[in-house]
């Protein structure tokens, strides 16, 4: 019982505390609001403790084990525990070591690793975007007409390319996207209501 | 100067290394992988660290003598029992404690800023061709979203029209996605030509 | 060997042993192993860094109002700039995050930045400190790095409260309110303007909480890949501008009159853009011509 109800009850009071808060801007409220903010963060250091302890108990068994690609176990445990003790020990703004590792180690790679999708992304275009439907035309001309649009050739090309580029972007691209922005709105909103309420409950995970 | 070309370097190496997986995955690729998993946590450790640890916890309670921030380390220390098999729904209180504050300053600020503004800005006059297409496209995406009744006779037809709509935007997003994509590529290829190899005039 | 007559039944012959081919041959067109097209994409891109067009980049309405909104603001004005975006972003938004700290410090704004993303803070620091020292700006005085909160609605949230209290240190470890640059700034309504830059949906949370909440100015630049979700935002003026992708950044560039990475960089962007739709039509091309052979077969 108290394995759930602690749980839902203590989502419960602090759902409606600061929902209420948003409309009594008491000292007191406010006091309470202040720390309560003040406090999710830090109990998310501890989430990423969580993180940090499963990743690296998953990667040691690998290397204990020996278990197929243990060596590069090795690689992430090393990673992590050179960047996350300069960090810790020599501080983390311009100059430390860490911030060298950021810089020219892991930004470089992060980027890299994303801009892979410039290459899927041609791929895709070639093998994916088939004009099967009338909305899959749709979708192709309006895509067509940005990527034209968005870049100084499509000006080139002709006058009017940026300016109906701008103009899908303005107009019915904002219609749908408004409409799906207050779909989400409306969505968030019944969501956060059911999770206060303790009808969805499967951030409490299974028994 | 020497760490700065040093990490050039490195740097370089790193992104041919990941740029090795377009021909085949291979080990180069892996190692480079496995690195960039471990130190990306990493620095999250000193990130946390020096960021929120000391500043909000340490520092308040030890130097400032805050005993309310017993409170966070406690919800914070039930965090951990995840590890344990009989204790781990323990660290439901934490989660219940974030997730339900979260959801409470959700909800006024979401009809506010997500549904209320986005339809006040949506009742403009029809004096043009664009303001019509705005606003007729805006409800029939949001017919096409009524899930509750059967999309039949008008309706149907409404809902078709919002399906139009919507592939207008997420062919617009599809076209801005192949211009990021790009751009991420010209970025990488102007670190390799530029800053590494000096071949590109500034 | 097919029945002739059931071929006649369905409503297809089979066509001539020329046409076939040809028809092979165009069906063919959507089989180009991915590795040439990976070439291609990277050949394209490396030739025209090497030789540019110079083709001519016009200022859209939307990146005008952010230069505008930044050009308003009278000189020692407190700007809150965030960099709610990560390394994989990079490449795309951090041109533009240069252009404006620039038109920042040109103007004499006291800068307060900051990084809700975890590697944005570092990026950030970057950013900042190297653009300073370029054009000789103190840290403290004219700008300060409050660094990383985790939690994003809690760090927008309690600065529309109180900015020290959230942000006790700067991301050197030092007291933040012992900074001349944070005279009289509590929170929000001393900040007459917000600049966001977001890979993803953070500048939503800006909007909602920051917005929404204490009625803060924002202007925003955004990954492409997410902007088009923000032009609701801007029709209804929850933002007052936005820099969309690398392309905006180089308008911007070009409105503060630099030549930057973005700038050097749309001539590249635009031969690829030919490439791709060049591949899609190539591709449905392909698909046109095997569906009509499976159906001629």
């Amino acid at each position: 019982m108290a394995k759930r109800g602690v749980p839902l009850a203590l989502c419960f009071v602090m759902g409606v505390l600061m929902a209420v808060q948003f409309f009594v801007p008491h000292p007191l409220s406010r006091y309470v609001y202040e720390n309560v903010l003040d406090w999710m963060q830090i109990v998310s250091v501890f989430a990423l403790a969580v993180g940090v302890i499963g990743l690296g108990r998953i990667h040691w068994r690998r290397v204990v084990v020996r278990r197929a690609g243990w060596r590069y176990s090795i690689a992430t445990l090393a990673g992590l525990a050179v960047m996350g003790i300069l960090g810790v020990v020599g501080g983390i703004e311009q100059g430390t070591p860490y911030a060298w590792l950021f810089r020219y180690v892991q930004a470089p790679m992060q980027s890299t690793m994303m801009s892979l999708l410039a290459f899927f992304v041609v791929s895709a275009a070639y093998r994916g975007f088939r004009v099967r439907t009338r909305e899959a035309g749709i979708l192709l001309a309006a895509a067509m007409v940005v990527m034209l649009g968005r870049v100084p050739i499509g000006e080139a090309i002709h006058r009017a390319i940026p300016i109906a580029s701008n103009w899908v972007l303005n107009v019915p691209n904002t219609a749908a996207m408004r409409g799906i922005t207050i779909g989400i709105g409306l969505g968030a909103i019944s969501t956060s209501l059911r999770i206060i309420f303790g009808v969805e409950r499967s951030y409490l995970g299974v028994e | 100067m020497a760490m700065t070309t040093i990490g050039i370097w490195v740097a370089a190496i790193l992104t041919l290394a990941i740029y090795s997986f377009l021909y085949r995955d291979n080990p180069i690729y892996k190692l480079a992988e496995h690195i960039l998993v471990g130190v990306s946590l990493g620095y999250f450790v000193g990130l946390y660290w020096h960021t929120t640890l000391i500043p909000k916890l340490w520092v308040p309670l030890v130097e400032g003598g805050n005993v309310l921030v017993l409170v966070p380390l406690a919800m914070g220390l039930l965090m951990l029992t995840r590890f344990s098999l009989r204790w781990s729904w323990l660290s439901r209180v934490p989660m219940a404690f974030v997730i339900g504050a979260g959801a409470g300053v959700s909800i006024p600020t979401a009809v506010d800023a997500r549904v209320y503004r986005q339809i006040e800005a949506t009742m403009i006059p029809l004096t043009s061709l664009s303001s019509v297409i705005l606003v007729v496209g805006v409800a029939a995406t949001l017919v096409y979203f009524l899930f509750s009744v059967r999309h039949e006779g008008a309706l149907g037809k409404v809902a078709t029209l919002g399906t139009w709509f919507l592939m207008v935007g997420f062919g617009a997003t599809f076209g801005y996605t192949v211009m990021a994509r790009i751009s991420l590529l010209i970025g990488r290829m102007q670190f390799l030509l530029g800053d590494w190899l000096h071949l590109l005039a500034d | 060997m097919p029945d002739p007559r059931t071929e006649r039944e369905h409503g297809f012959e089979r066509p001539e042993p020329r046409r076939r081919l040809k028809n092979e041959a165009i069906a063919r067109l959507g089989q180009v192993d991915r590795r040439i097209l990976y070439l291609a994409i990277a050949v394209a891109v490396v030739g025209i860094l090497f030789r540019p067009l110079g083709l001519r980049i016009p200022v859209t309405d939307e990146v005008r109002r952010v230069y505008d909104a930044i050009e308003e603001l009278p000189a020692r004005t407190p700007i809150l700039i965030s960099f709610d975006f990560g390394a994989p972003s990079m490449p795309e938004l951090y041109p533009m995050t240069v252009a404006v700290v620039r038109h920042c410090f040109r103007r004499d704004l006291r800068v307060l930045g900051l990084g809700l993303l975890p590697e944005g803070a570092s990026i950030g620091a970057e950013v900042l400190d190297s653009v300073a020292d370029e054009m000789g700006r103190v840290y403290g005085v004219d700008y300060v790095h409050l660094g990383y909160k985790p939690q994003i609605e809690a760090a927008i949230l309690g600065m529309g409260e109180d900015i020290v209290r959230v942000f006790p240190r700067d991301f050197r470890s030092q007291p933040t309110a012992e900074y001349p640059v944070m005279d009289g700034i509590e929170n929000y309504r001393d900040i007459p303007l917000m600049v966001g830059f977001a890979s993803g949906t953070e500048m939503v949370l800006w909007i909602q909480y920051a917005g929404a909440r204490y009625g803060q100015r924002i202007v925003s630049g955004a990954a492409a890949v997410m902007a088009t979700v923000f032009y609701p935002y801007l029709d209804s003026g929850q933002i007052e501008g936005l820099i969309p992708g690398l392309r905006g950044a180089s308008e911007y560039e070009q409105l503060i009159g630099m030549t930057g990475r973005a700038s050097r960089g749309m001539d590249a962007q635009s031969v690829a853009h030919l490439l791709i739709i060049g591949c899609i039509i190539l591709g449905n091309v392909g698909y046109l011509a095997s569906r009509s052979r499976r159906g001629e077969g």
